[in-house]
């Protein structure tokens, strides 16, 4: 992500962020076009929170540029503050100030443009009609539901129609199936507002169903920046592959007569020219066989209904410390049935090995 | 490189410069003058030169040891009245619970100055004791065991509904778990609830010393007759009475401020260290015993207390309040309204006074209120560096007794090479108030801003809102609830606020309690009962009515 700021709606540029001597953010360098969804996705304390607060001005970088619509934000010689970038934003929490009524949080960021009068008015029921809480104007937000408050604060961040809109984990405190109805819902609203968004999530499938640019990110770095689908076929990182859940990795060794894993066999299977490989086997890369006719052999340990077929979790026999692989099967398994696992080489992803290669 | 970043927020620098006048200035100045006895002549000579000689008097070693004499005589007997009462209270069903509740709040009510004016118009010789029983008791009022044992009427609440709360919470939570795995209710008591109830016992215990060796109007009113000086009194007595010796006074202050500091400090220590209360919900009283044959017996020792503590004093007051003359003893001829009549015929100053205390009481309500509000904010909310300085500056006071403000408001303001100066204006002592009733809207403010989750803050600056405006949009409601609580709470005691009174007050304005204090001296003892008992009632109803007020508007959260 070089220099050229124009025409990116966000762009940050070597960002560093330290608290003392723990450095939260190490390097950052990302950028998006307008009308694009940034997805930040990561585990807790990967600094992806931070990035966003420094985004919105609500903290302000160790070191390094921040600069939205071509206009710089913060830089060593500049800090703008959060009121003055013109963002919206949903928080964790909701945020909800419980002294105002619905609509009263709704005005706020009217109010503080200095919109009044009939336009505020209409503004508000228009972004409260929006996410189908109209009837909900003059209730105190704590007598709302969480989903609904919810709906609050997604009215009261586009209320104002700021072109960039910030979101921080917004679903995270909302039961799953309530999860997945706003997920396709904040998207429709993202698409149909043209908005460009930022949005936080340790949540893969939302980050993969929300956004156009997912940036994982690890330990105060991006580790990978890509779109959806580069980033499921081609992970960068064994790391990537294990926080996007993709599969199990293991570590394999190469001698003479090809890959073997925990001192069996597995045949040639391609693969690196090196001694020693990790290797991302995705559920899609096994088949289940007769128990005794493959080199990978395992036992069932448990078996879960998901959408159309039974997710599998088969624990391998090969492995010196327990190692569980994932498989998708039609017919329903039984637990302990020890079943033969078949490798298909043409859908494994290779990596290098980790510094330190286990030796079995 | 320096990097821009936000300006600092405009409320933390107001905070931190109400802050070094109301707090740092007074202190500062007591400092300087004990470190340099030339100060009041412009001139930093002889540094060190007094504190050395005076560490070493004997007199005030004596004095000291008789304020730490007084405040351990009135711990120790605080606790004494105090715990039995609340444990009783707390673990059986005591008759009419409430209504002692609400009998033991009175004592908080009553100034102390006040309440011991009534004890001396009862114990003293032909007191009311003497018309009534035909003895007095002045030669055990004017006593150590007579001053501590006024002093424990009026600070043993603090410890009692300080254990009767922790008592009820821990043994209701935690006391029948310890039944459920088999101990028998006396071991539940001996192992868990005491225990537990321990570091509240300590914290109020600290509390009632912190109070005890600050007190000014007991030990005035009686000590002096006994021969018995404190810190407090002595100190007044520099300041006050020819020769005026200002660094002794500053350094018998540095003393009285390392002692309070220091109960205040461990005070702190013990009730964050270990604290039960704060993490447990509503005791419930479900699981209260009954007294059996002890009934009779735990009545009569409340009766006894709260006659003792409320009864009386109020009684005397009254009494006094209503006598024609105080010669003319307990008869109905001698009662009348006529101290009331002088009082709202304003023949004495009484009116003057009464309007200068209300209007201080309000203002430091105003100023105390605004500067707790944004010094809790910039110590809580703000990210800003050196709030750890602001920290210290609101902590400060809890450790400054009044007569020790008044001190340094004297010297800081006293000095002859100030331009302008609110000395001998009535504007001295809102200062005077501000800085010893600031740790109040502070606690309540602090407290607030703990519960308030950092992103309502943040949503106001993301949606347009600058800090001040966050400030008062988002901020100030949401904790305006506690902040207006601690606010008539300082309104309460600002405006019958004694030992800083009498100290800094410019000739020709009087403020109740030195209207009061000065009517004894002279003699009109019915006056000055009859302005207290005004005084009493207006300080009581205000805040309830405001509090009633608020209440019918319903929740304002």
């Amino acid at each position: 992500m070089t220099g050229d700021r124009a025409g990116n709606a966000i762009s940050a540029r070597q960002i560093y962020m330290a608290y003392g001597k723990t450095e939260v953010l190490r390097g950052i360098d990302v950028s998006m076009p307008q009308g694009q969804t940034l997805a930040l996705l990561g585990p807790s304390g990967c600094g992806k929170t931070t990035l966003l607060r420094l985004v919105a001005g609500l903290l302000s970088p160790t070191s390094g540029e921040i600069a939205i619509d071509g206009q710089m934000v913060a830089c060593p010689s500049l800090f703008v503050p959060p009121e003055k970038r013109g963002l919206g934003m949903v928080f964790q929490d909701y945020a909800l100030w419980p002294h105002l009524s619905v609509a009263g949080n709704v005005a706020f960021p009217l109010e503080m443009a200095g919109i009044n009068g009939a336009e505020r008015q209409a503004r508000v029921k228009a972004a409260l009609d929006r996410v189908g809480l109209s009837a909900m104007a003059d209730r105190s937000p704590s007598a709302l539901s969480g989903g609904q408050q919810q709906r609050v604060a997604i009215a009261r961040a586009i209320v104002a129609e700021p072109r960039i809109v910030l979101f921080d984990e917004p679903l995270s405190n909302l039961d799953r199936e309530l999860r997945e109805t706003m997920v396709a819902e904040l998207g429709a609203l993202i698409r149909g507002l043209g908005l460009t968004a930022i949005y936080v999530t340790h949540d893969q499938s939302e980050a993969l169903t929300l956004a156009d640019q997912v940036a994982v990110m690890e330990a105060g770095q991006i580790a990978q920046l890509a779109a959806p689908e580069d980033l499921v076929e081609h992970p960068a990182s064994p790391k990537v592959a294990e926080f996007l859940r993709l599969g199990a990795v293991l570590s394999l060794t190469r001698d003479t007569g090809g890959w073997s894993y925990g001192g069996h066999a597995l045949g040639p299977m391609g693969g690196p020219e090196a001694s020693a490989a990790e290797v991302l086997v995705t559920p899609r890369a096994l088949r289940i066989a007769d128990f005794g006719t493959t080199a990978l052999s395992g036992e069932v340990m448990a078996v879960q209904y998901r959408d159309t077929a039974y997710a599998v979790t088969v624990r391998l026999n090969q492995a010196a410390p327990a190692q569980t692989v994932q498989i998708s099967s039609d017919t329903r398994m039984r637990l302990g049935e020890r079943i033969g696992l078949e490798i298909v080489s043409d859908r494994l992803r290779w990596f290098p090995a980790r510094t330190q290669a286990p030796v079995h | 490189m320096a990097r821009a970043r936000e300006a600092v927020s405009p409320s933390v620098v107001i905070a931190a410069a109400g802050l070094v006048v109301v707090v740092a200035v007074p202190f500062l100045f007591i400092l300087l003058q004990a470190v340099f006895p030339h100060l009041g002549r412009g001139s930093l000579a002889a540094p060190f030169s007094a504190l050395a000689g005076a560490l070493g008097d004997p007199k005030l070693i004596g004095m000291t040891g008789n304020t730490l004499l007084l405040g351990l005589l009135v711990v120790v007997l605080s606790a004494l009245i105090a715990v039995p009462l609340a444990v009783a209270r707390a673990l059986f069903r005591v008759p009419g619970a409430v209504i002692w509740d609400v009998l033991f709040l009175i004592p908080f009510m009553i100034p102390p100055y006040i309440a011991v004016l009534g004890w001396i118009m009862t114990l003293q010789p032909r007191g009311y004791l003497e018309q009534l029983a035909g003895f007095d008791l002045a030669a055990f009022l004017f006593s150590v065991p007579g001053i501590v044992f006024v002093m424990t009427l009026n600070t043993f609440p603090v410890v009692y509904f300080a254990v009767s709360r922790t008592v009820e919470t821990v043994g209701s939570r935690y006391a029948d778990v310890a039944r459920v795995f088999g101990a028998s209710p006396l071991r539940a008591f001996w192992r868990v609830t005491l225990p537990l109830s321990t570091p509240g016992l300590a914290a109020s215990l600290l509390l009632v010393f912190a109070m005890s060796i600050e007190e000014y109007g007991t030990p005035a009113a009686l000590g002096r007759r006994a021969g018995f000086d404190v810190l407090v009194t002595a100190i007044d007595l520099r300041v006050s009475d020819w020769p005026i010796d200002l660094p002794g006074a500053a350094i018998l202050s540095l003393v009285l401020v390392i002692l309070s500091f220091g109960a205040f400090l461990l005070q702190r220590w013990i009730l964050t260290r270990r604290s039960y209360e704060a993490t447990t919900g509503k005791p419930q009283d479900a699981a209260k015993r009954d007294l059996g044959v002890w009934k009779f017996p735990v009545l009569a020792l409340f009766a006894a207390v709260a006659v003792a503590a409320t009864g009386l004093p109020l009684l005397a007051i009254l009494a006094t309040a209503l006598s024609r003359t105080i010669s003319g003893g307990l008869t109905l001829a001698n009662l009348d309204l006529s101290n009331f009549s002088a009082i709202l015929g304003d023949t004495t100053g009484a009116l003057k006074a009464l309007g200068t205390s209300l209007s201080l009481g309000v203002a430091a309500a105003l100023v105390t209120g605004l500067l707790g509000a944004l010094s809790a904010y910039a110590v809580v909310k703000s990210k800003v560096r050196g709030r750890g300085v602001l920290d210290v500056l609101t902590i400060l006071p809890n450790a400054l007794p009044g007569i020790v403000v008044a001190v340094g408001l004297i010297l800081a303001w006293n000095q002859p090479w100030l331009p302008v100066t609110p000395y001998n204006t009535a504007l001295i002592l809102l200062l005077a108030y501000c800085c010893i009733l600031l740790p109040q809207p502070v606690r309540y403010a602090t407290a607030a801003f703990h519960q308030i989750g950092d992103n309502l803050e943040a949503a106001a600056r993301v949606f347009g809102a600058s800090p001040l405006v966050a400030f008062r949009r988002i901020l100030l409601p949401l904790i305006a609830p506690s902040l207006l609580a601690a606010m008539l709470l300082v309104f309460a005691v600002a405006t019958r606020e004694l030992v800083a009174s009498v100290v800094v007050a410019p000739v020709g304005v009087s403020t109740i309690s030195t209207y009061i204090w000065r009517q004894f001296e002279q003699g009109s003892v019915g006056l000055g009962m009859a302005m207290a008992f005004i005084t009493i009632l207006i300080t009581t109803a205000l805040p309830l009515i405001v509090l009633s007020l608020m209440g019918r508007r319903g929740n304002l959260l």
